[in-house]
């Protein structure tokens, strides 16, 4: 964000400019750094319980966690049901944004948005609680995993939607009045217009999605079959447990995969969004 | 204020000259599928909750209302939300503010510090804080290379050990809407009222915290909410004795067997929850600024 900040706003707060520095910095290696850091340090400890300072250097840890069957099942379950999950709030949340922007009315725009945002402002406990009750009564969902996909994909749709209407309301809104007034149906000025304008927001989306499912836990603790278990639900169990360097070795490694990933992400995503503001400047300048 | 609104009306209808009107068929496949998907998944979980809450004996809700330890509960768990998010509000916008106004290698460090934080998952943050807080833990280990504590902390496991955390895990959801914010300030005015005189509190008061109002505000609704109904950093840094709400119903169902009155709890956790997220919305416009 260095681009955006305005000199003039250095200069405007004066001297209250130090504790402001010193309150972010104090946050941010207090709160986000240091802890971090200590969890990573306490996986390379020889000892076989969790110890700060670590004792000695060993990646023996990292390597028991890989080659853990219940580690590396819950790794796979989690992945499977994130991928659904991801699909099926990418598909609601990108129609409800696309149905927002075709209505008209303030009110039913307004009503519509609250709508989609709920799901994030329902507590996980006691949404996840409801859902119990419906696998109690219908014992077809009890076997599989189909009513916590269900019920992620709810808890996702807010993020897509968001992402995505934003996007929407960005575009140029004359496209698709010229595209009708060209005689295009509607389902051909969905696909043709909307969809390509908007598919890097989409794409966002499911990152934005993708994260948020594969970190939720509180529904697999109440909704994941018996002997079936999500990666956060096998962190929160190891937790509960006595504490085992191997959940802080695991807790390091999907970290680092995490960051590694969506680094890759933001490099590509960044460097296309230079690109775009380039050819931007020479059209503008043509 | 007329003659924009004049302005928007003659756009409107120009473009509803322009293009036809949203169309039955479009209205039927764009909207109703979303709305069917809601309302699935909305409306039967909560009819379920009302039918697990009545197949109890007697009234669940007054059983619910009546026990000690979810009155307890609801008075931690507010208060716990109410300080959590006055203090990641305030520190959220000091954390933006030195982002906008640091030099380049503490730009650096706290974009770095929020990337780890947004990028590694709630639970592993949680570790994070249960490793710095156990009694003969990180904290302890710094407090004692400082000789400033010798005998192991009591921090585990109690109500002051869940704040820091909660802060931590909340603190992104008030930086980045008010570093949005800030992106869209206007350097003239700053520099106008610098120029006429306004000191470093005036600037702050009169011309950068109108502009940041609004992200403070929508940023304090969401931290509140998602706080009332946190389930892991609660769980795990409060331990048994300290629950807040969702701690209360999750031992109602894992460990008192009483599903009913855990379902009588939250239907009224999710409607506190969803009246509060309701006001705020219509109240400050949340929904129409978050993201």
């Amino acid at each position: 964000m260095a681009r955006t900040a305005p000199p003039p706003l250095t200069r405007g707060v004066g001297w209250t400019r130090l504790p402001i520095l010193l309150a972010g910095l104090a946050a941010c290696v207090l709160l986000f750094i240091v802890p971090f850091l200590v969890v990573v340090a306490t996986s390379w400890t020889r000892t076989s319980f969790v110890a700060f300072p670590p004792q000695g250097f060993s990646l023996s840890w990292y390597r028991d966690v890989l080659h853990d069957p219940e580690w590396t099942d819950s790794f796979k379950v989690s992945l499977r049901v994130s991928a659904i999950a991801t699909l099926i709030a990418v598909v609601f949340g990108t129609l409800g944004a696309l149905a927002l922007s075709r209505l008209r009315s303030r009110a039913a725009r307004s009503w519509l948005r609250t709508l989609f945002i709920i799901p994030m402002a329902i507590p996980p406990v006691a949404y996840a609680v409801g859902m119990y009750s419906v696998n109690l009564k219908v014992s077809a969902f009890q076997e599989h995993l189909t009513l916590l996909v269900l019920g992620e994909a709810l808890l996702a749709v807010p993020y897509v939607f968001v992402v995505v209407s934003t996007g929407l309301s960005q575009a140029d809104p004359a496209l698709r009045p010229a595209a009708a007034t060209l005689g295009a149906p509607w389902p051909m000025i969905v696909l043709l217009v909307d969809l390509p304008l908007i598919l890097p927001q989409i794409l966002v989306g499911a990152v934005f999605a993708f994260a948020v499912i594969f970190d939720e836990v509180v529904l697999s603790v109440f909704l994941a079959p018996i002997g079936v278990k999500t990666l956060p639900l096998q962190m929160l169990n190891a937790s509960q447990e006595a504490l085992s360097p191997q959940l802080t070795a695991a807790s390091t490694l999907i970290s680092l995969l995490v960051m590694v990933l969506l680094g890759l992400v933001s490099l590509v995503s960044g460097r296309r969004a230079a690109r775009a503001r380039a050819i931007a400047r020479k059209a503008a300048t043509a | 204020m007329s003659t924009s609104g004049a302005a928007v009306s003659v756009a409107t209808r120009a473009r509803r000259r322009g293009s036809k009107t949203f169309g039955t068929a479009e209205r039927h496949w764009l909207l109703w599928p979303p709305l069917i998907f809601f309302a699935l998944l909305l409306v039967v979980p909560l009819v379920a909750l009302f039918q697990q809450a009545l197949t109890g004996q007697g009234n669940t809700f007054s059983e619910a209302v009546h026990m000690d330890v979810f009155a307890k509960a609801v008075e931690r768990t507010l208060i716990l939300a109410a300080v959590v998010t006055v203090v990641t509000v305030i520190l959220g916008a000091c954390y933006a503010l030195a982002i906008a106004v640091g030099p380049v290698w503490i730009k650096v460090t706290l974009m770095a510090g929020l990337l780890i934080s947004l990028w590694t998952s709630v639970m592993v943050r949680t570790f994070g804080w249960m490793l710095m807080e156990l009694p003969t833990g990180a904290l302890f280990w710094a407090l004692d290379k400082l000789q400033l504590r010798s005998e192991p902390l009591n921090l585990y496991q109690t109500t002051p050990g869940m704040y820091p955390a909660m802060v931590a895990v909340m603190l992104p959801f008030a930086v980045l809407p008010v570093m949005a914010a800030l992106s869209s300030l206007d350097g003239e005015q700053v520099d106008a009222a610098t120029i006429f005189g306004a000191g470093p509190l005036l600037v702050l008061r009169a011309v950068v915290l109108p502009a940041l109002r609004p992200a403070l505000v929508s940023a304090g609704v969401l931290v509140f909410v998602m706080a009332l109904g946190f389930y892991v950093t609660p769980l795990l840094l409060g331990g048994p004795s300290n629950m807040t709400l969702s701690g209360v119903i999750n031992a109602q169902l894992n460990n008192a067997n009483r599903a009913d009155v855990g379902a009588a709890m939250s239907i009224i956790l999710i409607g506190g929850t969803v009246v509060i997220y309701l006001i705020a919305d219509r109240l400050f416009k949340v929904s129409e600024r978050w993201g």
